[in-house]
């Protein structure tokens, strides 16, 4: 006796953690619940596969971007070895973030090979027609402009096409010019030679406006070595024809000459501009990329979703209600079925739902639709396990036993299928929690937590409780644990 | 209170039942896998060929106006600039016109705001609050499957491994049929309401399979567990004591059973959409799980 008391004083002290880590640690809702947007980052590696290292350095980089673009409370997870999943509570547009996080950002500077000057003006004003003619293109777009007008946009293509010796083989209008474009500064990169300079020389960026118009620039500030190897290139072309290419992604964001005076010791002070047109939004999103730092691979977003706080709530309230409602009805076909019994296992269930919450919040785990359905299905499996208990109980009972026989021989015979049943479903738990993805993991961490605190709940607070009820002369009655119309057997 | 299942009687009937229940699932499947819309033995949904599914709410002083599909479909038409993909939209007004569900084939992040920009232009305003859309690449798709696949497999395994040890090879084995014969009838099921009601299956219901599974097998190991049981303990003879055996716990199955399926019924009726189906699956799998418990699997342990 003493023994089961130990156990009820350790029950109620598990209910008062639990109560306490609820009230302090509130549970964490996930995107489905509570609105944003969700990414799911693909890392693109041509030639064998994502390591460890590589993996960790993507991380690390789109880590400091997502807190560079300012957004709070975002969660970036690994995935399967060469996924990223990237969360922003309360972000209903994943548009911005997708464009700052898709981009290598490997930032070079180049300096132009001798003797490529002509090439070099042809090619940046052919860039500068197909400039043109995509902002002629979306124009048209916008105002539903006749097809005479695209006419003359494909046109001046084939003109332009004609003139680089290149053909797209592309269908699409607008996919000829973003390839041909896309061919053209790579035929402008490749009259440049590379430098011992790049973005990890790089220790801030910034942006401010231009003084004499709208367009913004970015300011690049170098380290102690990168300034000097700033200052030594620039030295090497000041006052020639060559030009120095600032380059991101493998695309020239611009070609700069150096001035005549700096050929004495070149561009010292470790900093530099980059002007080149840019808008106020394209600035700080490259200056976020720069800022933190470059990806050692491409990434791809795979997957988005998106999840309006409205229906968010929606969802919550909905499964709230179904759960709640559920739970009462098994209660009430417990309790109408089994009586005393019945009442324990309410009993045992509440502190089972107290227990698992808490779990969740200490672990923690986020909860989502998915989780929420394991919550419920684990139920039903605590459920399960008072079922087989208590029919024991009452086999013991017909056999004519003691009640204190009967409840100490029903626990201990149904204890072997209770574990089985309980072990098969741990091991597909186990199994979809290693294997799944992050949705079906969600699935797999409620149900496995569920499962194991039923073990505990079922096998032991249901027998302290009925252990504590059976102290007293009035519950002790066997009729109050047969069915009604049965307790004549 | 006590039950009188006659297994040792109906043993055949039980038999062709489950055989019929089998081959029905069967004809599912491979209708499935030669409709032209399908060729796949599920209807499989965007989960897992990639696609783009979006939901927004429009902003309506009283009640919405009543639209057909087609004809914002029309005006899409008008104004986007890949006209090809709209011939692929699949759109559908809920909710008393109010909430506007759209399916495309994957777009990107750019092609989707666009969409709903031009929707807003025609069908506006809209919610932005409520608005719910998923976008899953090609790719990712193929590997959502392939994963689901492989955890259902290897979780298969698991259990199959885990009873052989726990029982003897004779008990696993039927333990492991009528699992199968579980999970195939619910597989069937969701085929034939693919070629009927366009029922697509996503990665929850790979989930309830699994879960499925899990139930299954535990509620089959109860009942072997007490046949184990009874048959070191009583004297009768051995398809007798099956029989009380399964009359001895049929009233732990049924009420399992239900207790479970309680909660999923009211997720059913009250809880939103995305489970419905879902809970559905796991509501059929565990009324085959258990009548294959109950009946079929201690059927098969009989001599004739």
């Amino acid at each position: 006796m003493k023994r089961r008391q130990g156990w009820l004083f350790f029950i109620l002290f598990l209910l008062t953690l639990s109560v306490y880590l609820l009230i302090n640690y509130p549970l964490q809702l996930g995107l489905d619940l509570q609105g944003g947007s969700q990414l799911t980052l693909q890392i693109i590696k041509e030639e064998g596969k994502v390591t460890r290292d590589e993996l960790e350095a993507v991380n690390s980089v789109i880590d400091k971007r997502v807190n560079n673009l300012g957004v709070s409370e975002s969660n970036l997870q690994t995935l399967g070895g060469d996924q990223l999943i990237l969360e922003l509570p309360g972000e209903q547009n994943p548009l911005v973030a997708s464009r700052v996080l898709g981009k290598t950002a490997l930032l070079e500077f180049r300096t132009q090979k001798e003797g490529t000057s002509t090439d070099l003006k042809s090619l940046q004003l052919q860039r500068f027609s197909i400039k043109e003619l995509i902002e002629q293109y979306s124009f048209a777009e916008k105002n539903q402009n006749d097809d005479n007008f695209l006419k003359v946009i494909q046109d001046n293509l084939k003109e332009i096409e004609q003139e680089l010796n290149y053909s797209s083989t592309n269908n699409d209008l607008y996919g000829k010019l973003i390839e041909i474009k896309k061919y053209v500064d790579k035929e402008i990169t490749n009259l440049f030679i590379k430098t011992d300079l790049s973005g990890k020389d790089l220790i801030n960026a910034g942006r401010r406006q231009e003084q004499t118009n709208n367009n913004w620039e970015v300011l690049l500030t170098f380290s102690n070595s990168g300034g000097e190897k700033f200052a030594e290139i620039t030295k090497s072309i000041a006052g020639t024809n060559q030009l120095l290419a600032i380059i991101l992604d493998g695309e020239s964001i611009s070609e700069a000459s150096v001035g005549n005076q700096f050929a004495s010791t070149g561009i010292t002070g470790g900093s530099a501009t980059i002007s080149g047109n840019f808008s106020a939004e394209n600035a700080r999103e490259l200056e976020v990329q720069l800022k933190g730092g470059s990806l050692p691979l491409p990434i791809e977003i795979v997957e988005t979703n998106t999840i309006g706080a409205l229906l968010g709530s929606k969802n919550i309230l909905k499964s709230l209600y179904a759960a709640i409602s559920g739970l009462i009805f098994v209660g009430i076909f417990m309790i109408f079925n089994y009586r005393i019994l019945g009442f324990v296992s309410v009993l045992s269930l509440v502190l089972y739902g107290f227990f698992n919450l808490a779990l969740y919040s200490l672990i923690p785990v986020t909860l989502t639709l998915p989780g929420i359905s394991g919550l419920i299905l684990s139920i039903g499996m605590a459920v399960d396990a008072n079922i087989l208990i208590f029919e024991r109980i009452r086999e013991e009972l017909y056999d004519g036993n003691t009640l204190t026989r009967s409840i100490d021989s029903g626990f201990q015979r149904a204890n072997s299928s209770i574990v089985d049943g309980h072990i098969t479903t741990l091991l597909s738990c186990f199994v979809l929690f290693l294997l799944g993805t992050n949705f079906v993991k969600g699935f797999a961490a409620t149900l496995g937590i569920g499962v194991l605190i039923s073990l505990f709940t079922s096998l032991n607070c249901s027998k302290t409780i009925l252990r504590f009820f059976t102290t007293y002369q009035s519950l002790r009655q066997k009729n109050l644990y047969l069915p009604k119309n049965n307790f004549s057997n | 209170m006590n039950y009188n299942l006659e297994l040792i009687k109906n043993k055949r009937k039980i038999i062709s039942f489950s055989t019929f229940l089998i081959l029905f699932s069967l004809l599912g499947i491979l209708f499935s896998t030669f409709n032209t819309s399908y060729r796949k033995p599920i209807n499989l949904g965007m989960d897992f060929v990639g696609g783009n599914e979006l939901r927004i709410e429009r902003v309506c002083e009283e009640e919405c106006s009543n639209l057909s599909p087609d004809f914002v479909l029309d005006n899409l038409r008008v104004i986007s600039s890949n006209k090809n993909f709209i011939n692929n939209i699949k759109l559908q007004f809920q909710n008393n016109n109010k909430l506007i569900s759209i399916r495309t084939p994957y777009l990107s992040i750019e092609e989707s705001n666009n969409l709903i920009t031009n929707l807003d232009n025609i069908i506006g305003p809209l919610n932005y609050e409520s608005k719910d859309s998923r976008l899953i690449g090609p790719k990712l798709g193929k590997r959502l499957l392939t994963n689901c696949v492989t955890s259902l497999l290897v979780s298969l395994f698991a259990i199959s491994l885990y009873i052989t040890i726990r029982f003897d090879k004779k008990y696993a084995l039927f333990a492991l049929l009528a699992l199968f014969h579980d999970l195939l009838i619910v597989f069937g099921i969701f085929s034939w309401l693919g070629i009927i009601l366009s029922v697509e299956v996503n990665s929850l219901f790979a989930v309830s399979l699994l879960t499925i599974a899990g139930y299954s097998v535990n509620d089959t190991v109860v009942i072997f567990d007490r046949i184990r049981e009874n048959l070191k303990s009583k004297e009768e003879g051995y398809n007798e004591t099956i029989q009380l055996s399964v009359n001895e716990s049929f009233r732990r199955t049924t009420f399992t059973s239900i207790t479970t399926l309680i909660p999923l019924l009211s997720i059913i009726l009250f809880g939103s959409y995305s489970l419905f189906w879902f809970s559905l699956a796991l509501s059929l799998g565990i009324i085959v799980g258990s009548y294959s418990s109950i009946l079929l699997a201690p059927s098969l342990l009989l001599k004739d």
